[in-house]
């Protein structure tokens, strides 16, 4: 291995086996039937139900990466990012190929595994620092700065059942922080807590960042990605698809990720009988944009095949922040708009009221319920940005009205401001 | 080159991991349990810590459970059944091969379902899983000797002075470890897989148990069957307490080689069990 080289892949795939329900073997009596059901099967029906049976969650995976090298990987849910931090963290073992990881690994898959609700903080630093790689002696010497970090001094001998869950994480997070790896995985788990503390993760990073530090970043923010990485790594079903500079594995990832499935829909028999082939975000003069300002006005535009009619129809057009908090959903049955049927190929379009989200990536989807209300179809696809001139990010809530003010018992000026700041 | 370099635990920052698909069916690399001692000592000081966390009694527990175990048996075999106890006071003859059991039984729950209820542990963060049943079979060794300081108060009380040969507590304790470390090296992977052991253990210690000479002295299982009563490798150790307390009979070397014989067998097999069950563990927990 290359002495400039951090961690180099070869080859690197993971095999799962994929249990139906009706193949879980949940207890012994189960599988002593399954065992006895299997004797029954030619070799052939057991080969073609093995391959069946298991997937690739990641296949055949080679990449170099050098020492002080900050890597996003990204990929939609399931194209196996997750599983290729758990193999560099060796919380599992690859099915084929190898990976070679040169210095001290710190992995955060999940700030605060391995705390037990009913130590203290000052038992649980210790325990969390053992976990994660600490001697006793280095948690000792960095005690107090752990401590200050997560700004509970007052609580240290508290269970930590008693802490708000922000105190968890603060405290969770402060230990790791004083890990000090030289190659650092990062989950997008990280992004769950307030602002402060995803600001508090970020300053964590850089700092290793500035030290030198190897840094592996999964996420599915692109902004976050965009800031701190000059690499990517795309995956898509298990593979690597693509490796090299941010912005060309951007403008693929996004290209790719238009329109996908949502992962929590599962036509329930034959496939969905209508599915979104395009999506596009326009101005409200119609021309194609991905940035919004606060208060313009959107037009979306879904291209759309359906087999057979679809009768009565109700479209949802929704919009999702990038952390996967729906903020609004237009639905044409709620608005009362009449539409006889879906047949064939067609395009469906809507104008939205002015944009009242606060500045953020935002995601749109798109639903498709029969008469009946069965969800025929549920794609996600097409990101924009809101540009709102005060409030940035999610810190100030999900969107921004403007409202009366009366400022001052005496005062009688009473302002009242319309839509169209930006 | 070594797999050990994550983390502190090996502090050279220019160690390079190997992380291999398939590492055979011999490769048992105790040296990773090693470098990870200190993580031995921290998860066996969390069990000890947690046990009694929230209890009003506390530690006291550790001295109610194997009293009130033995009174029972006391009334039951001792007054009722009129066991016989080879001239020591029921209570405390019973209470002597009760304390190396009551060490036994709790090490094999522990390790047997420690690695479920540390599952978030073992989902999402590495360690040699190996440190999960030896901190669950080393810290009951707390209760232990809180229970053992019992055992002297009680002898005090039926003026018994404690004899020489008490030196042997140590070693019966070691075998007694080894054991359950043993044990618990199947129990262990086999919970993670199947959750019946959680159902099956409760009936199993029981059962060996009554299996042991407890509440009833070795003598009475019928000479015709005491080879095969002796093939439970924990009479040597039990045997071994009443002889090292009370000075009855020899020590039992016999059956003392079988226990050897069984840790021997069922360690060495169960550490190839558990090294080659242990990859698929974050996967199926």
């Amino acid at each position: 291995m290359d002495s400039n080289l951090a961690i180099s892949a070869r080859g690197v795939g993971k095999r799962y086996r994929r249990l139906l329900r009706s193949e879980r073997h949940d207890s012994l009596r189960d599988l002593v039937a399954a065992g006895a059901a299997n004797v029954f099967r030619s070799s052939a029906e057991r080969t073609a139900a093995a391959e069946r049976n298991t997937f690739w969650a990641l296949k055949d995976a080679s990449f170099d990466i050098e020492k002080g090298e900050n890597v996003g990987i990204i990929g939609l849910n399931g194209a196996g990012k997750s599983t290729l931090l758990k193999l560099l963290s060796r919380i599992t073992t690859p099915t084929t190929g190898g990976i070679q990881v040169r210095g001290r690994l710190g992995a955060l898959l999940e700030v605060g595994t391995g705390f037990h609700h009913e130590l203290t903080g000052r038992e649980n630093v210790f325990l969390y620092g053992s976990i994660l790689g600490m001697s006793r002696k280095e948690v000792a010497a960095k005690f107090d700065a752990i401590i200050e970090f997560a700004e509970i001094a007052d609580f240290i001998d508290t269970p930590v059942k008693r802490y708000s869950s922000g105190m968890y994480v603060r405290l969770a997070f402060a230990v790791a922080a004083h890990l000090d790896p030289d190659i650092l995985l990062l989950d997008e788990v990280l992004a769950v807590g307030d602002y402060a503390f995803q600001r508090k993760c970020m300053n964590f990073a850089r700092q290793l960042e500035r030290k030198g530090a190897t840094i592996l970043f999964v996420s599915h923010n692109m902004f976050s990605i965009k800031s701190m990485c000059q690499r990517v790594i795309y995956l898509k079903k298990g593979e690597v698809v693509y490796d090299g500079p941010t912005a060309e594995g951007l403008r693929r990832y996004e290209q790719d990720s238009k329109l996908a499935d949502t992962p929590w829909f599962h036509p329930a028999d034959g496939g969905a009988r209508v599915r979104f082939t395009d999506v596009e975000l326009l101005t409200a003069d119609g021309r194609p944009s991905t940035v919004f300002a606060f208060g313009d006005t959107m037009l979306i535009r879904l291209r759309y095949r359906a087999e057979g009619r679809i009768e009565n129809p109700d479209i949802r057009i929704g919009i999702d922040r990038d952390d996967e908090t729906s903020c609004t959903t237009y639905s044409s049955a709620a608005d009362g708009v009449p539409l006889s049927c879906l047949e064939g190929e067609g395009v469906i379009e809507l104008r939205t009221p002015p944009i009242k989200l606060v500045s953020d990536l935002y995601v749109v989807n798109a639903i498709v319920r029969d008469a009946k209300g069965q969800m025929l179809c549920a794609q996600i696809g097409g990101r924009f940005h809101v540009n709102h001139p005060v409030f940035a990010a999610n810190a100030y809530g999900v969107y921004h009205e403007p409202g009366a003010w009366t400022v001052n018992a005496g005062s009688v000026e009473r302002r009242e401001i319309g839509y169209g700041v930006g | 080159m070594t797999m050990e370099a994550a983390a502190a635990h090996t502090p050279s920052s220019d160690q390079i991991v190997e992380i291999r698909p398939d590492r055979g069916w011999f490769d048992l690399d105790l040296g990773a349990v090693w470098r990870y001692r200190e993580l031995l000592i921290v998860l066996t000081m969390r069990d000890i810590q947690v046990l009694y966390k929230q209890a009003a009694l506390g530690a006291a527990w550790a001295i109610i459970q194997p009293l009130f175990a033995v009174a029972i048996f006391t009334i039951v075999f001792g007054i009722f059944a009129r066991m016989p106890s080879e001239g020591v006071p029921y209570p405390l003859y019973a209470f002597a091969a009760y304390l190396p059991w009551f060490y036994f039984s709790e090490a094999i729950r522990r390790a047997g379902l420690g690695l479920v209820s540390d599952a978030e542990l073992v989902r999402k963060v590495y360690f040699p899983r190996l440190i999960m049943p030896l901190a669950n079979v080393i810290s009951p060794l707390i209760d232990f000797c809180i229970a053992f300081a019992v055992l002297v108060v009680l002898m005090a009380f039926f003026g018994f002075a404690p004899s020489w040969r008490m030196v042997f507590i140590p070693p019966l304790m070691i075998v007694a470890l080894l054991l359950a470390l043993s044990v618990g090296l199947w129990l262990g992977p086999i919970n993670v897989r199947f959750r019946d052991i959680k159902h099956t253990l409760p009936f199993m210690i029981q059962l060996w148990m009554y299996a042991s000479p407890i509440v009833y002295p070795l003598t009475l299982v019928p000479e015709a069957w005491r080879w095969l009563y002796s093939l439970n490798p924990m009479v040597g150790v039990i045997e071994g307490f009443r002889w090292a307390v009370f000075g009855l009979g020899e020590l039992n070397v016999g059956a003392l080689a079988i226990s050897a014989a069984a840790i021997i067998v069922l360690l060495a097999a169960g550490l190839v069990f558990f090294r080659r069950m242990e990859r698929t563990f974050a996967d199926v927990i």
